[in-house]
């Protein structure tokens, strides 16, 4: 990528603002993007991991899902969710091999791509990034355990709410607040990442809209008691404000 | 049928452009599926036209030998006027697209024709108000069309060269 370029411009500032690149120097921000080439992805493209390993992607606007699916009976399963800022494939940069995973563009995505080889090569050249990418890779660590074990551990409700509170602020006053990255999905989606059907997150969100603890119209999900649906996720972890 | 994958490199010059176009024919590119856009006729003094005294279109003004050159080689030529760019200048398929867009009413909203037509060949939204601008500014695109193979290839080809820019869009 051309340093003189509007795209590298706007590039940097994406990564400027992501979580895991923020904290990069500009020099190593500007050695990883001379590294990468931009790709723009329409909706709705589907890759499965065999076109996608050899190169290490980093997410500038859009939402991916990594899904797993069962050919034989149709079943889903979303392991991540990614948004801007968001690598991938990071399990396949650690041990250099292709996973069984499926790709697929929500919206259309920008991002930058550089071969895998380049991308473990700018890792030996900057240890300093690790700082930021070993609590990366924890917290994708703990979203797998956490959702291997809501699935064989809680029922569909203590799930959906839980995957709601995944993707709302910790620490948030608010009782009223609206998920990120999952706001606009659809039911079945929402269901795909449940390890549940969408007739049976339709019934449950229309239940909790009944409470008042949600609002879900017009394919758009908001919190509207936050503490409540806390309660129904049974969640101790979460700690919010009575 | 324009492929919806395209590889889009954004030059300062015609002449680079001009050069890109070159090296990619050099390379083994076909050149059906090169496209060029710019304005063309900024910064001129002197009279300039468009004519036709054979089976193609010619520019008469600073730039004629570039876009007759092009116009040449490449499959299409188009002027239009769009309003918010100002005149356009197109070679290659390209020409098919913007004039299906318009026939059949497919400009999309809050997009130009040339919005339009870059976005019906799978360029999203974002990148093309870069487009636009640049072409705004004086600059010049060119696309190539083609299979994923094709337009990786195509950028790695144009990735050594003086673009200020080059995407990979796929579909």
């Amino acid at each position: 990528m051309n340093p003189e370029s509007t795209f590298f411009t706007e590039s940097t500032r994406s990564l400027k603002q992501s979580a895991l690149f923020s904290e990069l120097a500009d020099s190593s921000i500007a050695d990883i993007l001379s590294r990468c080439r931009r790709e723009t992805w329409k909706r709705r493209r589907q890759l499965p991991m065999e076109e996608t390993w050899k190169r290490f992607h980093i997410l500038l606007s859009g939402r991916v899902r990594l899904s797993r699916s069962n050919p034989e009976n149709g079943r889903m399963i979303t392991l991540f969710l990614l948004g801007p800022g968001d690598p991938f494939c990071i399990f396949s940069l650690l041990d250099g091999e292709a996973h069984d995973v499926m790709l697929e563009t929500l919206d259309d995505v920008t991002l930058l791509s550089m071969p895998m080889s380049e991308a473990r090569q700018w890792l030996n050249e900057h240890p300093e990034f690790n700082r930021k990418l070993l609590p990366y890779l924890g917290e994708k660590m703990c979203s797998l355990a956490g959702l291997a074990s809501d699935l064989a551990l809680h029922d569909t409700e203590t799930r959906l709410a839980r995957l709601i509170l995944r993707y709302v602020d910790s620490g948030t006053q608010e009782q009223h607040v609206t998920p990120r990255l999952i706001n606009d999905l659809s039911h079945e989606f929402l269901a795909e990442m449940i390890g549940s059907v969408r007739v049976v997150v339709n019934r449950q969100l229309q239940h909790w809209k009944q409470e008042g603890i949600i609002d879900a119209h017009r394919g758009h999900l908001e919190v509207e008691a936050l503490q409540e649906l806390a309660k129904r996720a049974d969640n101790h972890l979460v700690k919010i404000p009575a | 049928m324009v492929e919806e994958n395209s590889c889009v490199a954004v030059y300062e010059e015609h002449l680079q452009a001009e050069t890109a176009v070159r090296q990619l024919l050099e390379e083994g590119f076909d050149a059906e599926k090169l496209s060029i856009v710019g304005k063309g006729w900024q910064r001129e003094e002197h009279p300039i036209g468009f004519y036709n005294t054979g089976d193609r279109m010619k520019l008469w003004g600073a730039q004629g030998a570039f876009w007759g050159g092009l116009w040449g080689l490449l499959l299409g030529a188009a002027f239009f006027w769009v309003p918010g760019l100002g005149a356009v200048i197109i070679a290659g398929p390209l020409v098919g697209v913007l004039v299906a867009a318009l026939e059949g009413a497919a400009v999309v909203g809050g997009l130009s024709v040339l919005g339009a037509a870059l976005y019906s060949i799978g360029i999203p939204r974002d990148s093309i108000i870069r487009y636009e601008t640049a072409i705004k500014s004086d600059q010049y695109l060119l696309i190539v069309h083609g299979g994923q193979s094709e337009v990786e290839r195509a950028h790695d080809v144009l990735a050594t060269g003086d673009a200020l820019d080059v995407t990979i869009h796929l579909s």
